[in-house]
């Protein structure tokens, strides 16, 4: 996986490809300093306790498996800011499934089924409308949360999770030695999404229509399909952590998710995403929402108030992109 | 190398017996967009083994009558032939199934990526699954490059540390590489500087010498009328005239294009 960041530049040697692992190490040591930093300053040391790590190992999964899908659809050069209210829609989805008796496995294929229809609704409008897909997702946004209270009255609804066990024991119940069973999740998608975008043809489609969609169209490659297809990865991840989700918390909110959009574009772009397309990786994508989680996590287990953490959210995103563009300009100077 | 070359330039001439000397002909074409008429009526032949200069003022529709021949459009009316066969243009992969291949100025590559990845955008070599055969595609674009003449120092560095020159390079080392039959060319030299133009007009001369076909579209007259060898001046969407080099000359032309009109 070490060859991940440079495999988009081609170049294990070579300028490129040492400023994209500069760029995966620094966020590495942005991690390992916060880690520290958590572990020292948390109060009786909550932070570092065998709970708080299962929690944040969990918690960092289902942050993890919506960021990478979404850094992909920025690689491809589009915008999801929808994916809190989907996630908020994909749960009730399910809990009103799984309410009807139906068996769990069929309510989670039909749930991930709703989150690609969805992906795929977002990416036809913006692709066949032309318009910029970050008013299309910011209307997601909106339209998607609104349906949420609508349909379920604004209430909090529980789950039983323990009607099918063994769905519970790989969603949600278990964990390996140290590591909670999502994080397995994480690192198998992970692994998936790193065969796919550096080392499958597919990857570099989604890359160049990023990059430059013109050149990519000029070359015979159909850059809405891709389009497409990527918010329709993002609709199918948001669907299947939706699930993992509930079967965490064992209830359904209708805020659920909420803010999620602006944190999942802060991992994205903290792990050297461009919000422009055509740069980032899914190595990058990994240590973003890594930190992320480890911020969200740490905040609450330092007594922070919780409304702080959009403060430091924000701040992040803008710190990161002024980062990444003066790497960019040298990059382009020295090379 | 040298097996190529001798392969193209038969596959040339094998053409040659069998066409009509013309490797593309487009015959009254006309395109509309909207209620605005940006082609009337125009007749373009490309031969076999030639650079031809595409030449005109801006929304003359010099790009509107390429972007047919490349697939990006469709013409209103008119039929275009490809080695003597009709032929049905619909998308840009019909027009490089035929081996028609179009390099345009900043529309080319893609800045953030790497040569290879380039070099194979849409046509990767892949292994079993489409996997990526990344070793092939870096040998065999380098190999390519260096056919060309173009020297890369760093190998794995993306586009945008490349200069302008060396851009286009990679951009015709990809036509070669896919054996095109004809190449066209959007303002190759637009953001050149004088050295890297003329290095840009070497890779032309090259690709005639591979036995393929160039349509050479400019603005600066001064590089068209050192490598084309017959020129194409188009104006307000009709061909205003069709000269060969040794019958005209810079006034000429610069005249024509200014004026837009008819000489007597």
């Amino acid at each position: 996986m070490s060859s991940d960041t440079g495999a988009a530049t081609g170049a294990r040697r070579g300028f490129g490809g040492y400023i994209g692992r500069i760029q995966s190490l620094s966020t590495f040591v942005i991690f390992a300093a916060l880690f520290i930093f958590f572990a020292v300053m948390s109060p009786g040391n909550y932070f570092t306790s065998r709970d708080n790590l299962l929690i944040f190992l969990a918690t960092e999964a289902e942050f993890g498996i919506i960021a990478l899908a979404v850094g992909i659809l920025m690689i491809s050069g589009e915008f999801d800011l929808s994916v809190g209210s989907v996630l908020a829609f994909c749960s009730l989805t399910f809990i009103k499934l799984y309410g009807t008796g139906m068996h769990g496995l069929l309510a989670l294929v039909l749930t991930i089924g709703t989150g690609v229809a969805i992906g795929l609704f977002h990416g036809i409008v913006t692709v066949k409308a032309q318009i910029p897909s970050f008013i299309t997702t910011l209307g997601g946004l909106l339209l998607w949360r609104g349906v949420t209270l609508f349909w379920s009255g604004g209430l909090q609804e529980g789950l039983d999770v323990e009607r099918i066990p063994v769905l519970y024991s790989v969603l949600g119940g278990t964990t390996i030695g140290f590591v909670p069973v999502q994080f397995i999740w994480m690192i198998g998608i992970t692994l998936v999404a790193v065969f796919f975008v550096s080392y499958h043809k597919v990857g570099n489609w989604v890359y160049v229509t990023g990059d430059n969609k013109l050149a990519a169209r000029a070359m015979g490659i159909r850059t809405d399909r891709i389009k497409i297809a990527c918010f329709a990865v993002v609709g199918a991840a948001v669907g299947f952590v939706s699930v993992m989700q509930m079967f965490r918390s064992g209830t359904f909110t209708a805020r659920a998710g909420d803010g999620l959009e602006l944190q999942m574009v802060a991992a994205a772009v903290l792990g050297g995403t461009a919000l422009t397309g055509g740069i980032g990786s899914v190595l990058g994508i990994f240590w973003g929402a890594l930190i992320i989680a480890l911020i969200e996590n740490g905040l609450v287990m330092m007594r922070v108030q919780y409304w702080w953490t959009f403060t430091v959210f924000g701040a992040i995103i803008i710190i990161s992109v002024i980062t990444t563009k003066m790497i960019e300009k040298r990059r382009a100077m020295t090379g | 190398m040298a097996d190529r070359r001798s392969a193209a330039a038969e596959a040339a001439g094998e053409h040659r017996r069998t066409g009509d000397g013309n490797l593309v002909r487009m015959v009254g074409i006309d395109k509309y967009f909207g209620r605005v008429c940006a082609l009337r009526g125009v007749d373009l032949e490309v031969k076999y083994d030639e650079i031809l200069g595409l030449v005109g003022d801006n929304g003359a529709g010099k790009s509107t009558l390429i972007k047919i021949l490349s697939g990006f459009y469709t013409a209103d009316r008119g039929e275009i032939y490809f080695e003597g066969k009709k032929a049905r243009i619909g998308t840009p992969s019909d027009a490089k199934a035929l081996g028609i291949e179009t390099v345009y100025q900043e529309q080319a590559l893609a800045p953030h990526v790497s040569i290879p990845r380039n070099v194979f955008m849409g046509r990767e070599l892949t292994k079993a699954f489409g996997i990526l055969d990344h070793k092939r595609m870096h040998e065999e674009s380098m190999r390519t490059i260096e056919n060309l003449g173009l020297r890369i120092k760093d190998t794995g560095a993306i586009v945008e540390a490349l200069s302008g020159g060396q851009r286009q390079g990679v951009a015709i080392a990809r036509v070669l590489y896919f054996k095109a039959k004809l190449v066209i060319l959007d303002e190759p030299t637009i953001a050149l500087s004088v050295k890297e133009s003329q290095q840009v007009m070497d890779f032309i001369q090259q690709l005639k010498s591979e036995g393929i076909s160039v349509v050479f579209i400019t603005h600066n007259l001064f590089h068209a009328f050192q490598i084309a060898e017959r020129f194409v001046v188009l104006s307000r969407g009709e061909v205003l005239t069709d000269v060969r080099r040794e019958d005209s000359s810079l006034e000429h032309l610069s005249k024509l294009i200014i004026s837009g009109e008819h000489d007597e």
